[in-house]
């Protein structure tokens, strides 16, 4: 008996000693329970909220209060999304969406409130139709001997044979226009591989760190984002990188780790940002939420998110526009051609 | 980190002598084999993927491997134990599903006691596990997936009762399996798989865990019945997996019937 006590008492220890349960926190599927915790998790897990307090005030505790009081226990389902949306575009972040059925909640002034500088129309006096195609990329040769590279999203995969091909058709060419505008952003290995054809040593082009805690400070150290040079064909005459407003989130980053190539001039307008790789969550009614969960650093540890100044600053004009041309192409040639 | 490979290396020997052990040394005594496949319920959460459980099904398969070994006037018994599982799950909400697929190996000795002219076993002794999975979330972005690696010493216990019905021998079985320490890869807080494995920034994924961080435990029972030849096993495994390590918590809850049959080896010299 003694036995079977004293292992009975030993399966009991065992039990015992993982007794406690790990579950959701508590969130109710309720107008109050999906804002509380939408606000929390803004809170815990978006990463800019020191640099936007310094830039333009951003202050989540006063956000708190200010919608607070919009939400009703009665309100109805598309009200709760606009309130929520609102909410979210104090952050002024391209990368924080919110995704119910019907609608997605997004903050686009980054490019809506400024010039276009581009348009697809004219581009395709330049590009024509009879253009060659690398993975994702578009490249045709203009008639001053020019390279005409246009990637329209990081999405879209090249491989390194597509990058090796092309830069061996486009061998005999002066120079290259590569022309990222609009291009959204994508897969960041993509923007990796393509820069690592301009550079000749392995460069620190930026930092990136994560957040380690729910505290609006809680960052591991900073770690190095190296571009390394390719083992395949590397481009080595002059580049003009042309950029946007649209230009944003990975293509940022691309731009980032450019402009760092001796020569390499970026062209055009100030890209969109979007330092911050976003990830996804959801409320307790199902909707998605996206938000920049890790921050993305220049070399110097300067901010990214709201964009990079280009070296030389060109806007697309009316009159050039009404002329068919591209005014932003059209320095870069000259630019090239100088 | 050094520390925690150490830990990893230390847990990998013993298993790999005691493995030695056995082979040279056990070579008459009868094994146990079974397979079973088992359908249940589970309930996942992962806070890294989201802040909502998921519920759904899953499929299992569990073989079973068990001898008893020459050591101390032959009351120590080896368990091996291969275990795999895939499930699917959705949020309450119907909005989103997850998929998750799971192994387990898992190698325990166990000392035996009996009882009542043999018709009750008491068995306890040292497991040692190694997990190996994912979670995977088709709805998220940069974060649509949760690697599942760890490594475990675990205490293990169980009785066995054999039982007569109806002229028929029934053996009833009742297994917990309590991990006490181990080792586990998990990102940190907010860390991306990229940042790990495209830039190489792995400091921070190698994490301790003990009954403070990792409260799991497994339990299971059986019942083998006898048809002349024939072995039949029925069982029902509860296994609740719980982490919660790097500010990430997650569980994987799951309860499953199963059947299978049991062959009965002898290897003689």
């Amino acid at each position: 008996m003694r036995t079977i006590l004293y292992f009975s008492s030993f399966i009991l220890s065992l039990s015992l000693l993982a007794t406690s349960c790990i579950r959701e926190e508590d969130m109710d599927n309720t107008p109050q329970g999906n804002f509380e915790a939408l606000w929390r998790m803004m809170d815990e897990r978006y990463c800019f909220f020191d640099y936007k307090y310094e830039e333009y005030g951003l202050d989540w505790d006063e956000v708190y209060e200010r919608y607070a009081p919009l939400i009703t226990p009665d309100m109805p389902t598309k009200g709760l999304f606009e309130v929520l949306g609102n909410m979210l575009a104090e952050l002024r972040d391209g990368h924080v969406n919110l995704y119910s059925g019907y609608d997605v909640a997004r903050y686009w002034k980054w490019y809506e409130d400024y010039p276009a500088n581009f348009n697809d129309s004219i581009q395709r006096n330049y590009l024509g139709f009879d253009y060659k195609i690398a993975g994702g990329l578009r490249y045709t040769v203009l008639d001053d001997n020019i390279a005409y590279v246009y990637y329209p999203s990081f999405s879209t995969a090249v491989g390194d044979g597509n990058l090796s091909d092309m830069f061996n058709e486009l061998a005999f060419c002066n120079g290259l226009i590569l022309d990222v505008r609009n291009n959204g952003g994508g897969l960041l290995t993509n923007a990796n591989k393509l820069a690592a054809r301009f550079t000749n040593e392995e460069l620190t082009t930026a930092y990136m760190c994560h957040k380690t805690g729910t505290g609006h400070n809680d960052f591991s150290s900073p770690e190095a984002i190296k571009v390394k040079p390719s083992d395949g064909i590397r481009w080595q005459k002059p580049v003009v990188l042309l950029t946007n407003r649209s230009s944003y989130s990975a293509t940022n980053d691309f731009v980032n780790a450019m402009r760092q190539f001796p020569l390499v001039t970026v062209m055009g307008d100030c890209t969109g940002g979007g330092s911050g790789m976003p990830f996804s969550s959801e409320l307790p009614n199902g909707w998605a939420v996206r938000f920049s969960a890790c921050p993305v650093y220049g070399p110097g540890m300067e901010q990214l998110e709201f964009g990079i100044e280009p070296d030389i600053r060109v806007d697309m004009t009316s009159e050039d526009m009404a002329r068919g041309l591209d005014t932003i192409i059209e320095e870069a040639r000259k630019y090239l051609n100088r | 980190m050094k520390r925690h490979l150490f830990l990893v290396w230390v847990l990998v020997c013993m298993t790999l002598h005691l493995s030695a052990q056995s082979r040279s040394e056990g070579r008459n005594y009868p094994i146990t084999r079974s397979t079973m496949y088992g359908l249940g319920t589970m309930n996942l959460y992962d806070t890294y993927l989201s802040p909502v459980e998921y519920e759904g099904v899953q499929a299992r398969v569990l073989r079973e491997s068990s001898r008893t070994m020459q050591w101390c006037d032959e009351k120590v018994s080896r368990q091996v134990l291969f275990q795999g599982h895939v499930g699917m799950a959705m949020n309450r909400a119907e909005t989103s599903n997850e998929l998750s697929g799971m192994v387990n190996w898992n190698y325990a000795l166990h000392y035996n006691i009996s009882l009542f002219d043999g018709r009750l076993r008491l068995l306890a002794g040292p497991m040692m596990q190694v997990h190996g999975g994912f979670i995977y979330n088709t709805r998220n972005g940069n974060n649509p997936a949760q690697a599942k690696l760890y490594t475990n010493v675990a205490a293990s216990g169980m009785a066995l009762y054999n039982i007569n019905w109806k002229r028929c021998p029934i053996t009833l079985r009742y297994q917990v399996d309590v991990p006490v320490m181990g080792v586990m890869f998990s990102p940190e807080y907010g860390q991306s798989y990229y940042e790990i494995f495209s830039l190489g920034h792995t400091e921070g994924t190698v994490h301790f865990t003990s009954l403070h961080n990792q409260p799991t435990m497994r339990h299971w029972l059986t019942a083998d019945v006898n048809f002349r030849k024939l072995t039949l096993r029925v069982g029902y495994m509860a296994d609740m997996q719980q982490t919660s390590v790097g500010g990430l918590k997650s569980h994987d809850y799951s309860s499953s019937f199963m059947v299978g049959f049991v062959k009965n080896l002898r290897i003689i010299d």
